[in-house]
């Protein structure tokens, strides 16, 4: 009886070794590679995770924990659904993945050969991605309670340098990772948020949306500046880098988990630079619903939607969908012009803490007519867990928690631009606002940005109707009446334009941009010294600007003080070194004073800011022949004539570029290309009469010099050119 | 809301000097109830657990709320990685005063039938035993792992307290406790 129960025991300890052998799930061999492909990004020392999972022991630790919340896919923590949007950085399990984990920890959790694991990942303990050129920290930390609800603070971080740079790369490092669910960067160009909390920004403003205002030029936002704890580094693609100037403003909002105990919510932000400037021009485009958002107590399934035609063909290279507590159901598509459906995201079960930008893994192409659409849905019920208010209230849009928001941001690039054609950001701009006022017709921002686009477009008696309009809504605005006095001046009117300007200066005394739409048409128009007093009463007043400097500069050199401006023009580089105007005057200065090398140098780099810019094209074309590089000049002045074909002057010079290089055939071409557009040109005809002699062709070179002096008789150089043709 | 007047009928007899568990300075915990304390409490914590950290706040409430009205709070620490040296550290770096517990044997989590880190157990001192009426939840701000309320709208913990000071039937909690596991303890 003994004997036969202990055999017994030796098979059933051998059947279990064997498939233990068989199948065993060890922490070396499977566990390991799976959690330091998925886990560990957040989940080491110091890292965003609440634990580490680096070694054996800390996953024992937490093994329970792992397989629970993998197999609710709670972990890795991802919203969207499967199979609507191909995402990069798409962090899910496989069935069997979570399944493997499932059996590691009821089968207790075994090692397995220790050196067969692989090595862990390694984890800075300073910045990710090396040392940066520039750290902006929060400047007055603020202490998170140790308990109550999430918090929303937004932190000012001003740029402090004096120059203009390109962004390619950016890091946040929050004090305590583990406190930060998310964090999003605004860039506010005027500092407006600032200047609206005086008293309180250094210490946070609380608020989960800000608005800023985003200034006069047309700049759209065009990157998504957004950290989540396993992204601590945003590499923008190349091309596509962002941009602040003096005087901008970060604003860090970032969403606060207290923890138990008093904690330090600060931050770093690293910034890494990059000397070129983008190459695309990618743009933020929202869809939003706020005002259909009013949601009645106990409503477990409102719906809100939006739509927007799309104007351009686009690349949309990432998405952000947006609601708050409420939000429960997220779904956004395009129509494509055929009528196909294509999937942009599905959120099945919205949850704020785990909010995302999300990027395609490869961007996804809409041809022009598409309509993106988005659809949420919000439940305002106490069976949504998520519900801030017991029992449930009415809840409408709003900045705090507890109200609701219903937005869509999509970063789209513009393709298949056809040359010659306006910014295709200012037609998805005039697409957005047209959208916008259809849904609230008195406000103001659609109001306005659409006439700054259309104004932008060239499109001045519409962009001036709606100013108008905007101004009848809302009389006196500073801002319209500058604009609408800027849309005057470029329709041609530059006298309603200045009083426009003027009105505005009386009414805001201390306005910069009037007084410098103002000091541009005097300058314009030949009332240089007026534009020198409104300069300077700018320089003395409004906040250091390259283009200040840069306009007196142009002031001083129309009234002849070519030393004064030169001064202005390197004052206005010192601020920003890619200021057009400074680039191109100063080029013109060095030209003026017999230095063409150095002026090619400022020209390249004026023409590296404005490509399209024929002036600043033939400019550099004189610097490049005067300093000897013909060939040099020929492409430029190549690239002004695609620009601006009609332009007799351009192939003039063309002609006698490609002459001085040799180029006879190619270079009698372009003169005749410039008569046939000014066939009086008495100088071009004794040039061609030229060409066509050191051709060899005398008869034609003959008729040419007759030309000129039939159309100039005192033309000394066609007669002496035509007595020294050798008989025919 | 389910109303049970007892959980558990056992009552658990403690002779004095039966070690429970041992304080901070390595001395046995052999009275969790003093003389004249109408409940106990025991909050079961994992310095490592993030959940559990996050109660610290509620229950240091509840302790200063209850303390007077001869409530007992203890933190009890049942994960054998929470030694003394840990627990004293955590206990500072939270700034927690509670009398606290290292449960290194874990008799107290088997007595309260505790599994997670947050839970909380409310015993009635009786017959020189002490008598469980509640054991789970603190309250119900944590649905499951990843299902988080804004905040809590049942103080599940709190009006268990306030029930056995009433001398009412002791309300039982709402849904499960979550959080982490307690560590078993190797053999």
């Amino acid at each position: 009886m003994k004997s036969a129960g202990w055999v017994l025991w030796l098979i059933l300890a051998g059947e279990v070794a064997a498939t233990a052998q068989d199948s065993a799930v060890t922490w070396s061999h499977q566990i390991a590679p799976l959690v330091y492909n998925n886990c560990t990004t957040c989940h080491h020392p110091g890292g965003a995770g609440p634990f580490s999972l680096l070694t054996y022991e800390d996953a024992k630790r937490w093994g329970t924990q792992m397989a629970a919340v993998t197999s609710s896919r709670y972990m890795p923590p991802w919203l969207p659904e499967h199979g609507y949007g191909d995402f990069a950085d798409e962090r899910t399990l496989t069935g069997d993945e979570i399944a493997l984990i499932a059996k590691w920890v009821q089968t207790g959790m075994p090692q397995g050969d220790a050196s067969a694991s692989p090595a862990p990942p390694q984890y800075s303990e300073t910045w990710q991605y090396g040392t940066p050129d520039l750290i902006l920290t929060v400047e007055r930390p603020f202490t998170l309670p140790a308990s109550g609800t999430d918090i929303f603070r937004n932190f000012v971080l001003p740029y402090p340098l004096q120059q203009t740079h390109y962004i390619r790369a950016m890091e946040i490092r929050p004090a305590v990772p583990r406190i930060v669910h998310h964090a999003n960067i605004l860039i506010d160009r005027t500092a407006s948020f600032r200047r609206a909390h005086p008293a309180q920004w250094k210490e946070g403003v609380p608020g989960m949306e800000l608005e800023v205002d985003t200034g006069n030029e047309f700049d759209p936002d065009s990157n998504f500046l957004f950290w989540k704890p396993d992204t601590p580094v945003l590499v923008e693609p190349d091309g596509m880098p962002w941009r602040l100037d003096p005087g901008n403003d970060l604003i860090l909002n970032m969403h606060l988990k207290p923890s138990g105990k008093p904690e330090t919510a600060s931050a770093e932000i690293g910034l890494y630079f990059t000397d070129q400037p983008p190459s695309k021009q990618p743009m933020l485009l929202q869809l939003e619903h706020d005002a259909a958002l009013d949601i009645p107590p106990g409503e477990r399934s409102f719906v809100v939607e939006d739509a927007l035609r799309i104007p351009v063909d686009v690349e949309v290279l990432g998405i952000y969908p947006h609601a708050h507590y409420l939000g429960k159901r997220m779904e956004a598509w395009a129509t494509l012009p055929d009528q196909q459906k294509k999937w942009l995201i599905v959120i099945p079960s919205w949850d704020i803490d785990r909010q995302s930008v999300y990027r395609y893994r490869s961007p996804v192409f809409l041809p022009k007519g598409s309509v993106v659409h988005m659809r949420y849905t919000y439940d305002n019920s106490s069976a949504n867990e998520h519900n801030p208010h017991t029992p449930p209230v009415r809840v409408k849009a709003g900045n705090r928690s507890e109200d609701e928001m219903a937005h869509l941001w999509l970063q789209v690039l513009p393709v298949h631009v056809p040359a010659g054609s306006p910014d295709p950001r200012l037609l998805l701009e005039e697409a957005w606002m047209r959208n916008w006022l259809n849904k609230d017709p008195r406000d103001i921002i659609p109001l306005y940005n659409l006439a700054s686009a259309l104004a932008a477009e060239g499109k001045y008696p519409e962009a001036i109707a709606i100013y108008r309009r905007a101004l009848a809504l809302h009389p006196g605005e500073e801002r319209t009446l500058n604009e609408l006095g800027a849309a005057l001046e470029n329709s041609g009117d530059w006298q309603q334009a200045q009083k426009m300007f003027l009105q505005d200066i009386a009414a805001h005394p201390g306005t910069c941009n009037a007084r410098f739409n103002l000091a541009r048409s005097e300058l314009k128009h030949d009332q240089a010294s007026d534009a020198e007093l409104q300069f300077r009463t700018m320089l003395a007043e409004c906040p250091a600007d390259a283009t200040i400097h840069s306009g007196l500069g142009a002031a001083l050199d129309s009234e002849g003080h070519a030393d004064a401006a030169g001064a202005e023009f390197h004052a206005a580089l010192q601020i920003d070194p890619h200021d057009f105007t400074a680039l191109y005057n100063l080029g013109g200065l060095a030209l003026q004073a017999g230095q063409p090398q150095q002026a090619a140098g400022l020209l390249q780099g004026a023409v590296e800011q404005r490509p399209k810019d024929v002036d600043a094209r033939q400019q550099l074309a004189a610097a490049y022949a005067l300093s000897g590089r013909m060939s040099d000049a020929v492409v430029q002045l190549r690239e002004a004539i695609a620009l601006s074909p009609a332009n007799p002057d351009l192939h003039a010079q063309l002609s006698q570029a490609l002459a001085s290089t040799g180029q006879l055939e190619q270079a009698i071409a372009e003169r005749k290309a410039a008569l046939h557009l000014r066939a009086d040109d008495a100088d071009d005809w004794n040039n061609l009469g030229v060409l066509e002699a050191r051709a060899g062709r005398i008869a034609e070179a003959r008729g040419d010099f007759l030309r000129a002096l039939q159309l100039a008789p005192n033309h000394a150089q066609a007669r002496t050119n035509l007595q020294r043709l050798p008989p025919s | 809301m389910p109303m049970i007047a007892l959980l558990r009928t056992g009552l658990l007899a403690l002779a004095t000097t039966t070690t429970l568990a041992v304080d901070l300075d390595g001395r046995p915990v052999t009275q969790l109830a003093p003389a004249g304390a109408r409940a106990v409490v025991l909050f079961f914590a994992a310095s490592d657990c993030p959940i559990s950290n996050r109660y610290i706040p509620e229950i240091q409430r509840l302790t200063r709320q209850f303390e007077s009205l001869g409530v007992r709070v203890w933190f009890v620490y049942p994960n054998p990685g929470d030694t003394a040296k840990v627990v004293r550290a955590h206990d500072q770096e939270f700034s927690i005063t509670a009398h606290t517990a290292l449960d290194n044997k874990q008799t107290l989590a088997q007595m309260a039938y505790a599994t997670t880190t947050p839970e909380a157990a409310v015993f009635i001192p009786e017959g020189g035993g002490l008598h469980e009426v509640y054991r789970g939840r603190i309250d119900d701000r944590y649905l499951a792992l990843g299902t988080e309320r804004p905040q809590a709208t049942r103080h599940d913990l709190e009006e268990a307290i306030r029930a056995v000071l009433a001398g009412k039937p002791v309300p039982q909690p709402g849904g499960p406790p979550v959080g982490c596991s307690v560590v078993t303890l190797q053999p």
